[in-house]
């Protein structure tokens, strides 16, 4: 579906926007299902927990409905949405924490990883990441390394590894300098590296 | 260069953000070294997996949540809303919401009045009774009963043992006097509730008792949060504030406001208890009510913790900007 036609000379207009700014019905409900999918699977990543993840894509849309009018266009709606949508999980996250200590402690992510693998792949040829993306599992795998990350390098890889933000964009939504995020985002990638292929 | 710092360079060689000279000096450690080439490329391997990870799809629920929250929100949306699909779908009933409740609270109102009216004479005592009771309540002075039966007359209080009301059966001649009246119940002076009164009606029988103010207590919770809003949104943005925190499921603590007479400049606080998933709701909620400076706001995720668990608790200040 293209939500997204160019507006003359200048930035492309969401059509779906528009159409919700001048009161076209249902137009919301266009919104939600164009992005449902991608808003989601974000907060399924990042919480590990289908209700949770659940409320809080529900909380993003309604966050959403009730700040559109305030939205500029300045980034696509998926960028301004999937924004809301960490500070969502992230808020989830520390609340989860600060309630409970159920969790286990998560690795951390520039060492030990070896203590979180999730899964032993046969050796040789098929511990090659590449290889494994062959199997039916992938996602799973992929999403099961993901959550052995901590939270705050969890999102960073979503964002720019999944969802293409720039290193700019998520240093400007986590308030922290762009070297920080190269950093952080570099060992966040090694302990990937290191829990899906424990060989390399 | 050694194979640590070399690691530490993978990223940024896959960015193509390496200085010339950083790159040409990585790419001579990689040719030299298998186990950091290896690396690179299962770094490299891991990214492109990442980059090609599809959406799970939403569960059908998700729509039907959002769309059902949306409804609730709509019915208690403010005029003015800029969704038209939202606001096409308000039902024909809700058009008739503020005639319905104001009927219901003229309703309620009148209810009471005659409840009141109706019960009132039922409960007053006998006249010939009713002069125990009073001097036992005269006795103690400051205690006395919401119901308190009318002024005794003299002679009546000559009569009747002062404090104790038929306790036995004896004072036959006051039963007699009003046949038609219910018994009433065994009334002592010590088995009336007590109550500190500050204002007492001397010309009825009904006495209001009207707790002292007390001053707010300090809060041992919660946030401060000052809301600046323009003089013409001024009026009401308590209620706002408040209607928000209900709506979202929390209740209103205390509502302030600094004396009428200064105007509509006056400040006002609300002081309000969420549920800890509604405060960044709240929030929201607060900058749609005026501007929430960002010096005061706090970061999203730091949520002030309310009186319980799981709670999260504001004092609003309202300000005129």
């Amino acid at each position: 579906m293209d939500l997204e036609r160019p507006a003359g000379k200048g930035r492309p207009v969401d059509l779906l926007v528009e159409g919700f700014r001048k009161g076209t019905p249902g137009s919301f409900e266009a919104i939600v299902r164009a992005h449902q999918d991608r808003v989601y699977s974000f907060c399924a990543r990042m919480l590990s927990d289908r209700e949770d993840a659940l409320d809080a894509a529900q909380e993003v849309f309604l966050s959403a409905w009730r700040n559109l009018s305030e939205f500029r266009g300045e980034a696509a709606l998926s960028t301004w949405l999937l924004r809301i949508a960490a500070n969502r999980c992230l808020n989830r996250i520390r609340r989860r924490k600060s309630l409970s200590e159920r969790e286990a402690p998560w690795p951390e992510p520039s060492g030990g990883a070896e203590e979180g693998i999730i899964f032993q792949p046969a050796g040789g040829e098929a511990d090659r990441p590449d290889r494994l993306a062959e199997t039916c599992e992938m996602r799973e795998i992929l999403t099961e390394a993901l959550s052995h990350l901590d939270p705050g390098s969890r999102w960073m890889v979503l964002l720019s590894d999944v969802e293409g933000f720039s290193y700019e964009e998520i240093a400007s939504l986590a308030e922290v300098p762009v070297g920080t995020v190269k950093s952080r985002l570099h060992r966040a990638r090694m302990a990937m590296r290191r829990l899906l292929s424990p060989v390399a | 260069m050694e194979c640590t710092q070399a690691r530490n360079l993978l990223s940024e060689h896959q960015d193509r953000t390496l200085d010339t000279a950083g790159a040409e000096a990585l790419a001579a450690h990689l040719r030299g070294c298998g186990e950091c080439a290896g690396a690179d490329v299962s770094l490299l391997a891991v990214r492109e997996l990442l980059r090609g990870l599809p959406p799970d799809p939403a569960p059908p629920e998700l729509l039907s949540r959002v769309l059902a929250a949306l409804e609730a929100e709509d019915r208690n949306a403010r005029p003015g809303s800029t969704d038209g699909g939202a606001g096409a779908t308000r039902s024909f009933l809700s058009r008739f919401r503020v005639p319905f409740e104001a009927a219901a609270a003229v309703l309620l109102i009148a209810s009471v009045y005659w409840y009141q009216q109706a019960s009132t004479p039922a409960v007053r005592p006998p006249p010939g009774i009713s002069s125990g009771v009073s001097s036992g309540i005269s006795s103690e002075a400051g205690k006395v009963s919401p119901s308190r039966p009318p002024p005794a007359k003299k002679d009546a209080a000559k009569s009747s043992p002062p404090g104790i009301r038929l306790a036995d059966g004896k004072p036959r001649a006051a039963k007699e006097a009003a046949p038609s009246l219910p018994m009433p119940r065994t009334w002592t002076a010590e088995s009336l509730p007590s109550v500190p009164v500050s204002l007492a009606s001397t010309d009825s029988e009904r006495i209001v008792p009207v707790a002292p103010p007390r001053p707010l207590p300090a809060l041992s919770y919660g946030r401060d949060l000052v809301v600046e809003v323009n003089p013409e949104n001024r009026e009401g943005a308590e209620e706002r504030t408040a209607e928000a925190a209900l709506r979202l499921g929390g209740i209103v603590e205390r509502i302030e406001r600094e004396n009428a007479s200064t105007g509509k400049g006056a400040a006002g606080a609300v002081r309000v208890v969420l549920p800890e998933a509604a405060a960044a709701g709240f929030l929201d909620e607060l900058r749609r009510i005026g501007t929430v400076p960002p010096e005061v706001l706090p970061a999203a995720f730091d949520i002030p913790r309310g009186p319980r668990p799981g709670t999260a608790a504001y004092t609003v200040r309202i300000r005129l900007r």
